[in-house]
């Protein structure tokens, strides 16, 4: 075949190969959404159940916590001083977002948040996601909880 | 790893790998073809297998292949969770902005035979950039916790870059706010508004939302921003409006303001706020059009009616001072393209056209890639856009929403800004087409948004779905 038909297949080509990622970009994203949906409605079913408690077990410092306190685990948990917090511990050691906890495939995980004075899961610290079992001891800042059921 | 290897992105890779290695084959043959011109036999040239392209043409193209596979071999194993959509469509991009440069080499006006290979170079060094941006914000933390050191970072850029413009003295230069070091060039605007955003969604995460609730300021029954309370924010935005009105970038004045403004709605959620600001604006605007002679050209070009083109006369415009020249050739050129587009290669890229490989990069590729290519570029932006606000909607925390939505609208606006500046719906203004524009700076600063991205969609992934 002569050059220039060549050339014009070829520029065809590009075009419909550029159309052609378009559509596969669009349906990986429709897939995305549809799966992201699914599990929207999968979670909000039944009412946010108490998946598990923190107990204290050494208060620390703090004047208005006491040890035995029991405070609820909701799957996704944030615990800090600021007033969007699931629990909120109004101690000056506690930073307004002091910790995240989030219950995922039968395991819990704690990460700190970026908290001035810290996040410790058995005296580890989590700056990273560390899994957490029933018992292991949990330190906001200078309060201990321990995760009960 | 192979049960969370990141097959999605690998298999999106497939298409921008096929059409990078399409473009690179068609480019030495059309240039044989534009070489053939002259004898008035292009007609019956035949395909033989002496003018194919070989291996050796295609081996830049295959080194960013390569590259862009590595990068998702190693983003796979260490942070298979990020989003997977966005790399090829930024890698399609960077590479087609490649392509371009390579192409416009020849080009006698613009005659670098170096640039297809600088623009390959700055790819890689983006791609380097965004993975340390992966494997350095481990926390988002410290992006946040030391936010007026980023303020006085960004005060220094700009300062830098307003003491060099000075020393230039010619505003007019096309590149008075670069920085030249050798044979390189870097324009510290573009890191400057990559910090910008990291300052105003740390401040406006700190500031909290009883500043904006407390709604003791009032004109009537509109809410007013604050600014006194904003303090810090005011103050960085007033300093870099007024160093880069002085130093004649509208286009960054343009885009650090619409940054500012989508940001304090975002952080507010007032939308009184941004009209109130979008007023100030055109206020602003009209007093800086009725003063100053370079932006009533700018705007002039707008008014040029293209139909009626046998009514021009050479002063209004090709011999103007800042005149429309560039925009009209521009359009001349998307005209001569047509739909499909005469072909990377075949058109007149960069031959009239002025500043072809940066500001008028749109148009330079849109006559040789035509509307149906246009159409599909602007596609590739859309997606890209819109994988980065979905990123921020679901990130975790405040900050990182604002950062990945106040990066995201960086993105956007400078797309929007300078395609309608080619297109003549807006003044054209200097800022580089995201990706496709040549450039390192520009190239390395969208990389490293691009990172900053994919690490909050990792880290969102991460506490919404656990490691496993």
């Amino acid at each position: 075949m002569t050059l220039d038909v060549f050339l014009l297949i070829l520029r065809l080509l590009l075009i419909v190969l550029l159309y052609l990622f378009l559509m596969q970009v669009v349906i990986a994203i429709t897939r995305d959404l549809g799966k992201m949906t699914a599990a929207k409605e999968f979670g909000t079913g039944k009412a946010n159940p108490v998946l598990g408690h923190l107990i204290v077990v050494d208060s620390g410092p703090s004047q208005q916590i006491k040890p035995g306190a029991s405070y609820n685990l909701l799957p996704q948990t944030t615990i800090g001083r600021g007033p969007t917090s699931d629990i909120l511990l109004s101690e000056s050691f506690i930073s307004g977002e002091h910790t995240r906890m989030w219950y995922r495939n039968g395991t819990w995980y704690v990460q700190d948040a970026g908290s001035t004075n810290g996040t410790y899961l058995n005296n580890q610290p989590a700056r990273d996601a560390l899994p957490a079992r029933t018992g292991d001891i949990v330190q906001v800042g200078y309060i201990r909880f321990k995760l009960a059921q | 790893m192979i049960k969370n290897y990141r097959w999605k992105e690998l298999g999106l890779f497939i298409i921008p790998f096929i059409i990078l290695l399409l473009i690179m084959f068609q480019l030495p043959l059309a240039q044989y073809y534009e070489t053939q011109l002259q004898t008035n036999a292009q007609h019956q040239i035949q395909v033989t297998t002496s003018i194919l392209p070989t291996i050796h043409d295609l081996i830049p193209i295959l080194g960013l292949i390569v590259a862009l596979f590595l990068v998702n071999v190693l983003i796979s194993f260490f942070f298979p969770k990020a989003d997977q959509i966005l790399l090829p469509l930024v890698g399609l991009m960077s590479g087609i902005g490649v392509m371009i440069a390579t192409r416009l080499q020849t080009v006698p006006r613009i005659a670098d035979p170096n640039l297809g290979t600088r623009q390959l170079i700055w790819v890689l060094v983006g791609l380097v950039a965004c993975l340390s941006m992966l494997f350095l914000l481990r926390r988002m933390g410290w992006l946040r916790n030391y936010k007026y050191i980023w303020a006085a970072l960004g005060i220094i850029l700009v300062a830098f870059t307003l003491l060099h413009a000075l020393r230039v003295k010619n505003f007019d230069s096309p590149n008075h706010d670069q920085l030249n070091f050798g044979p390189l060039s870097l324009q510290p605007s573009e890191l400057l508004k990559i910090i910008i955003v990291i300052f105003f969604a740390a401040y406006l995460d700190e500031t909290t939302r009883d500043v904006f609730a407390d709604s003791s300021r009032h004109f009537g029954p509109i809410p007013i921003p604050p600014l006194d309370k904003l303090g810090v924010l005011g103050l960085m935005l007033g300093i870099s409006l007024v160093l880069f009105l002085g130093i004649r970038e509208l286009g960054l004045a343009l885009l650090i303001y619409g940054i500012f403004l989508t940001m304090l709605f975002l952080g507010s959620g007032r939308i009184s706020y941004v009209v109130i600001g979008l007023l100030v604006f055109f206020v602003l605007g009209f007093i800086g059009y009725k003063l100053f002679g370079y932006v009533q050209n700018r705007f002039a070009t707008l008014t040029i009616d293209v139909v009626n083109w046998q009514n021009w006369t050479p002063d209004t415009i090709f011999q103007a001072r800042n005149g429309a020249n560039q925009v009209i050739e521009g359009l001349i050129a998307l005209a001569n393209g047509g739909i499909i587009g005469s072909g990377i290669g075949l058109g007149h890229a960069g031959s009239f056209v002025p500043v072809a490989q940066t500001d008028m990069i749109f148009t330079t590729l849109g006559e040789e890639l035509g509307l149906a290519g246009l159409f599909a570029i602007i596609g590739i932006y859309l997606l890209i856009i819109y994988r980065g606000y979905r990123i921020a909607i679901e990130a975790t925390n405040d900050f990182n929403q604002l950062l990945a939505a106040g990066l995201t609208s960086i993105f956007a606006i400078q797309a929007l800004v300078i395609i309608a500046g080619n297109m003549k719906f807006l003044p054209l203004t200097g800022i580089p087409l995201p990706f496709l524009s040549y450039g390192g700076s520009s190239i390395i600063a969208n990389y490293i948004i691009i990172g900053i991205l994919l690490r909050i969609s990792h880290n969102t992934a991460i506490e919404r779905k656990g490691l496993g």
